[in-house]
């Protein structure tokens, strides 16, 4: 039986790293020929050292392309399809390789016990204050003011700082609140009336997800009345709680959303920029989606192995939700005190 | 029902979650195609560095933003001298993005002198000259050109990269370009997001350029 749970709890953790490998695959299979017709020359692509050195280089590629297809859009106007095309794929890679967003949201949904589909509204609320962030930037900042970049770039920045000290506090309420119930569960592994009523709520929290998709999201933490949960300690239910994680990771603009606008304006195409950032904007809140939804399903699939029969279920659960909100927390500070250099933008 | 056994599983969820999440790398957003001079004195030691750094139409489009220009599109170098004046300023922040090593031990850079921005072909190109604060007689002289935050991606050009400058005759130059994170991507999944090597992960996409004088 021991034998078995330590099997167990082994596979979860190995599937969830092929889920995650697999992912990366099945992407790496689909983007080999480019979105725009025709396999990619095999010169172009570098010898793949890994999954990361290869999304760069995609990335890099579509985004050094923008800048060439709004040129182009000036005396051909098809050309804005392309350009379409080219912001959504480069939105996709942006998301899927480096950025505090996915990492933020997927650790906030787990130690929320979200569903998976509060992380798709999320991450496509998130993306989409994102891209608005940076249109108002270059529209009040270049396009009004005829502010420069210096200027601009110093904005970005104050907001950049503002919303990585709104992760940290935002982690830091998590913390908080899921070290309450981590130490509940540390306490009451003995109790086997506890595990009972855990065990109604791990029961109730899967129906959610999986039958009772078109209810309110909202819903899902209320009628228990097993004592304070961690969630009941989190605050109030409802968008007061998702909103925080939208304003947090969406605040952040971002720095090509901003390049690509101000190129845009430059070339009297201002329309134009909006319209790619929004694409962006998209490609990457589809990423983003995707990840959490990975997120759920892991933690999901976690709670159905490990959580069936006893309180160490349970401690394991809390204890993951506990260790997701110190993620957030530790992103968060990171991201604040530049450990993180590489989230930071860089004025010139 | 061991813990201990509880807590490895918990391990291996945590890393899982911690695989697919925080990978915290950044990604380029300013491309600059460099030439370089390496600068000797007269009695051959090394006195600096002589950059020129064109950005990308992109990043001069951006820079260019709200700057006037008497004849429009057309921006002349005393026109842009107050840009170039900011971008050499900023640049001290991230230690001009150049690091220099004399037989080992790490060598200083003072304030850019000479510096001007270039307005050709709707591309900015940025020129400014690097002195060593110390000018160094070295062996071996490195230098490593690069963003360690990887904002900004150096490619040398293609044509005439580096360039020693009176140097003795007996010096020799080796440039070595990155390996655009193929060899380096094994070595970065190992690179914890917290670590504090993982600021200094650009350092695989160095330019680095080696004068061997016997």
């Amino acid at each position: 039986m021991r034998r078995y749970r330590f099997v167990r709890n082994l596979a979860i953790g190995v599937a969830t790293c092929f889920a995650w490998l697999a992912i990366d695959g099945a992407l790496e299979i689909l983007m080999a020929q480019t979105p725009f017709g025709g396999p990619r020359p095999a010169a172009a692509a570098p010898e793949i050292g890994g999954l990361f050195g290869w999304l760069l280089a995609r990335q890099s590629e579509f985004y050094r392309e923008i800048s060439a297809t709004i040129r182009a859009a000036k005396s051909d106007g098809s050309a804005v399809w392309t350009l379409l095309a080219i912001a959504f794929a480069y939105g996709i890679f942006h998301a899927a390789g480096p950025g505090h967003g996915k990492a933020v949201i997927s650790s906030y949904l787990i130690a929320n016990r979200e569903t998976a589909r509060r992380g798709i509204v999320l991450s496509f609320a998130s993306a989409l204050l994102q891209s608005l962030v940076a249109v108002l930037i270059v529209g009040i900042g270049a396009g009004l003011l005829n502010a420069t970049a210096r200027t601009m770039c110093g904005a970005e920045k104050a907001i950049e700082i503002a919303s990585y000290a709104l992760i940290a506090a935002f982690g830091a309420r998590l913390v908080w609140s899921k070290g309450g119930g981590f130490m509940r569960a540390l306490q009451a592994r003995p109790a086997p009336a506890m595990a009972v009523a855990h065990h109604h709520d791990h029961d109730h929290d899967h129906g959610h997800d999986h039958r009772h998709g078109d209810d309110h999201v909202h819903d899902e933490h209320c009628g228990h009345a097993h004592g304070p949960t961690p969630d009941q300690l989190a605050g109030p239910g409802g968008w007061q709680r998702g909103l925080g994680a939208i304003v947090a990771v969406g605040l952040r603009p971002c720095s090509g959303a901003i390049l690509v606008l101000v190129f845009a304006l430059a070339q009297g195409l201002f329309w134009a920029g909006i319209a790619a950032t929004f694409a962006m904007g998209l490609g990457t809140a589809i990423t983003v989606a995707a990840i959490a939804v990975i997120a759920v399903s892991a933690k999901s699939l976690a709670q159905r192995l490990s959580g069936a029969s006893d309180g160490g279920g349970t401690l394991i659960l809390r204890g993951i939700e506990f260790g997701a909100a110190g993620l957030v927390l530790l992103f968060g500070l990171g991201l604040l005190f530049g450990y993180l250099a590489a989230e930071r933008v860089t004025c010139l | 029902m061991k813990p201990k056994r509880r807590w490895l599983g918990l391990l291996l969820l945590a890393g899982a979650l911690a695989f697919g999440a925080p990978e915290a790398q950044a990604h380029p957003h300013v491309w600059i195609t460099a030439r370089s001079e390496v600068i000797y004195a007269p009695d051959g030691s090394v006195s600096g560095v002589r950059h020129a750094w064109t950005f990308d139409d992109m990043f001069s489009t951006y820079a260019l933003q709200g700057i006037e220009a008497r004849t429009k599109g057309a921006w002349s170098r005393e026109e842009l001298a107050e840009l170039a004046k900011t971008n050499v300023e900023s640049l001290k922040e991230f230690g001009f993005f150049t690091f220099a090593r004399a037989d080992g031990s790490k060598e200083k850079f003072l304030e850019p002198v000479d510096y001007y921005l270039e307005y050709k072909d709707s591309l900015l190109t940025l020129n400014f000259t690097l002195p060593l604060k110390t000018p160094v007689k070295a062996r071996s002289l490195v230098l490593d050109v690069f963003d360690r935050a990887f904002f900004i991606d150096f490619k040398f050009a293609d044509q005439e990269p580096v360039r020693l400058v009176g140097a003795p005759a007996d010096c020799r130059m080796t440039f070595q370009r990155p390996n655009d994170g193929t060899a380096g991507a094994q070595k970065l999944g190992e690179q914890n997001f917290l670590g504090g090597e993982g600021a200094n992960y650009g350092a695989m996409f160095a330019n680095k350029i080696t004068v061997d004088c016997p």
